[in-house]
């Protein structure tokens, strides 16, 4: 009987995917999202309460192209989302949302928003975008852009970027200062610990990029500062969508005595935690709160290096209906303005002493007030 | 008379000889050349313990690399003796990644669907997953051997379409039944498994393409397909067992790559991230013996696992370039020692004459 009831849930699942995934097929590169005709009617997903696809009845119509990862990748691009509905709440807007398959087509659906003439801001999520954005800021010089995580010189686009290694300075300290100390959680069956007698901690990176760079040289950074005497070990997996990956360069990380791996390095990161449950180690989780959004590894994550996406979404989205959109312009948002933070983790972080938070705070203050200068690159 | 055929009995059995020394003598030199390149590194490691060999020597000879390189060759070596199974057929299954997407997307969407911490007939669910994906993965390949076989479609271009199809289909999926194209962790994994189904598969490959009947048709099939209809055995059927075998296999090896992490990743290139064409190379490399191509994805497994302790040692050398280590030895040795003899009829349709 319930045998049966299980093969039945599996057929229907099974029927439905099959069904959806043709359609998906026909449906082209717009993921069932938005419209073809790109002019910037509606939104499919029906989360957009207000969909007009004219200007006269709100104050702006916002175009969100999202980050290769999509959403729901409990991340970035869900983050930045955050912010757009943030913005709905507060003021009268708009917004039609798309989820580019891969790097190519973000032109494209820059193009299609930017040619319609409906959108008052085009919101391009993510570093890879550069390149796409470029051009079409050129081409399209009277459309608004904004970016955020790096940076395209052009009149028209408001860059937003994040100051990872004052985030990650603060994760190596923090790494550091642990990896010294005798840290048990847990018991018997389940229980992790630091090794107090070798000081060794590692940095997994996602592909080698300028950007990831930054993370790690933060990091580096923070444990050098610590002290001297604490080792780095970092690697890079070439990729942000191979977990498996990730979880051999942080299991060798292990197995050659480190106590805590950060990683910066999107899904990949998931392998890391993975390592860290077999090892009985511990990780740090990179983006968002990863203790909240990998809850099956809350048990090994210490802390996280959280950027605040919502905050340069929701700050371009007010500008823009202020009329104080400034174009060209290149905001930095550091742990002073809250755009980076080290944030505990959620099941853990209270095992870590006060004292060790307390000194974390006091290298935050010294950041802040200049006394730290935190490299860029490694 | 009966002096001409023992003659002849001799002769042949001299070529035989020299044939079997000559097959030996290559596999031989393989095997001698590894063992020596390694007792090189340990020998110039041991004398310089500071050198570069010095390190290398102290990454190789370690037991935890040395089942990093089984576990990172796992799917690798699975999804190629699949294609050894098709290929050796006559049908070239360019499709693997495919495969081993929709059966590493499967194994996750069923063992989440009947709940991770769930058992069935005293199955863990985990496995019933497994048991799913390699199911998956020979639909897939039954349907590849359809359009290849019955409608005798260009075999590189359906294998193209089912590697195009698992790209789209599975992220698609994921994001209906998990609201993204990842899945997110089911919070159980089959930890080192793998390992020994690899190992298993390999043995059970080649006994049963060396070493049976239905062994020599599939030789056959992909060797001359007319002596094997004129011995009355239906071509068309003993390739349509070689493609869905190259399901069967590959599907085990998708299933391996995303259980033992407990999570699948749809996003860009999937998880999968070109293993099945990597396990192309290795099967070539192994000139379609099994235990050949488990020896090629070991090396580039083994290779992988130095890579990543390479990086971690830190020379000035950029990790980008470090990364590229497996590819670039898996070329060369491809190029310098590989024997590739492809089966004859590989990549042609046959018609049967009545």
């Amino acid at each position: 009987m319930s045998r049966d009831l299980d093969r039945r849930t599996f057929i229907k699942g099974t029927g439905i995917a099959g069904v959806a995934g043709l359609a998906g097929c026909t449906g082209g590169p717009t993921d069932g999202n938005g419209s073809d005709d790109g002019n910037g009617s509606g939104n499919g997903d029906g989360n957009g309460d207000d969909t007009g696809n004219g200007d006269a009845d709100v104050d702006a119509n916002i175009g969100m192209i999202y980050a290769e990862a999509g959403l729901g990748d409990n991340s970035f691009n869900d983050a930045a989302q955050r912010g757009l509905l943030e913005a709905d709440e507060d003021f009268n807007i708009s917004f039609n949302e798309v989820e580019p398959d891969d790097t190519g087509e973000f032109s494209q659906f820059q193009r299609q928003f930017s040619e319609s003439g409906d959108f008052d801001l085009i919101s391009c999520i993510g570093f890879a975008q550069e390149d796409a954005l470029a051009e079409s800021a050129v081409d399209y010089p009277d459309q608004q852009y904004m970016i955020v995580d790096t940076v395209v010189e052009a009149d028209n686009v408001a860059n937003y970027v994040f100051k990872e290694n004052e985030g990650s300075f603060l994760i190596g300290y923090l790494s550091a200062l642990l990896s010294q100390t005798d840290l048990t959680i847990g018991s018997d069956d389940d229980e992790r610990s630091t090794n107090p007698d070798e000081s060794v901690v590692g940095f997994v990176g996602g592909v080698d990029a300028p950007l990831i760079r930054t993370f790690q040289a933060g990091f580096e950074a923070g444990v050098e500062y610590a002290d001297g005497d604490v080792e780095v070990i970092s690697s890079y997996t070439g990729s942000f969508n191979d977990p498996n990956a990730g979880r051999e360069a942080a299991l060798s990380m292990y197995d050659d005595g480190a106590d805590i791996v950060y990683h910066a390095s999107g899904g990949t990161g998931v392998g890391v935690f993975q390592a860290a449950d077999d090892e009985g180690k511990f990780a740090i989780g990179v983006d968002s709160d990863q203790s909240l959004t990998e809850p099956d590894f809350a048990h090994v994550i210490l802390a996280s290096m959280v950027k605040l996406v919502e905050t340069p979404v929701y700050e371009s989205i007010q500008n823009t209906i202020e009329g104080s959109f400034e174009g060209g312009s290149v905001v930095e948002l550091g742990l002073e303005d809250e755009g980076v933070a080290c944030v505990y983790g959620d099941e853990i972080g209270d095992e870590i002493s006060d004292d060790i938070k307390d000194d974390v705070d006091d290298v935050r203050q010294q950041i802040i007030d200049g006394e730290i200068d935190v490299p860029e690159e490694p | 008379m009966r002096e001409n055929a023992e003659q002849n009995q001799d002769q042949e059995l001299k070529k035989s000889l020299i044939d079997r020394f000559k097959s030996l003598s290559y596999v031989w030199q393989i095997i001698v050349g590894t063992i020596g390149v390694l007792a090189l590194i340990g020998v110039v490691g041991l004398l310089f313990p500071a050198s570069p060999a010095g390190d290398l020597a102290r990454i190789i000879f370690r037991w935890s690399v040395f089942t990093q390189a089984l576990r990172i060759s796992a799917p690798i070596a699975l999804a190629a003796i699949g294609g050894i199974f098709a290929e050796k057929s006559g049908v070239i299954n360019i499709g693997l990644e495919g495969l081993l997407i929709i059966s590493a997307f499967t194994a996750v969407l069923v063992t989440a669907m009947i709940g991770p911490a769930e058992t069935v007939a005293f199955i863990p669910a985990i496995w019933i997953g497994f048991l799913a994906g390699v199911l998956a993965g020979v639909i897939l390949s039954a349907l590849f051997g359809i359009v290849c076989i019955e409608f005798k479609a260009d075999q590189i271009i359906a294998g193209l379409a089912v590697w195009l199809i698992a790209l789209g289909l599975a992220p698609f999926a994921s994001t209906l039944y998990f609201g993204g194209r990842d899945t997110g962790s089911l919070g159980t994994t089959i930890g080192n498994w793998p390992i020994a189904i690899m190992l298993l598969s390999v043995l059970a490959a080649w006994v049963l393409l060396n070493h049976t009947t239905f062994g020599s048709y599939i030789r056959a099939a992909g060797e001359n397909p007319k002596a094997l209809d004129t011995a009355g055995v239906s071509v068309s059927r003993i390739r349509h067992a070689g493609v869905l075998l190259s399901g069967f296999f590959a599907g085990m090896g998708g299933a391996s790559l995303s259980l033992s992490i407990g999570l699948f990743i749809g996003t860009g290139e999937t998880m999968v991230e070109g293993r099945g064409f990597i396990a192309i190379v290795a099967y070539l490399f192994g000139n379609y013996n099994p235990v050949g191509a488990f020896g090629a994805s070991l090396l580039f497994g083994g290779l992988d696992a130095i890579q990543i302790r390479l990086q971690q040692i830190g020379y000035g050398i950029p990790d980008t370039l470090v990364q590229t280590i497996p590819y670039i030895v898996v070329i060369l040795v491809l190029a310098f020692v590989g024997r590739t003899r492809i089966p004859k009829a590989a990549g042609k349709h046959y018609e049967t004459e009545e």
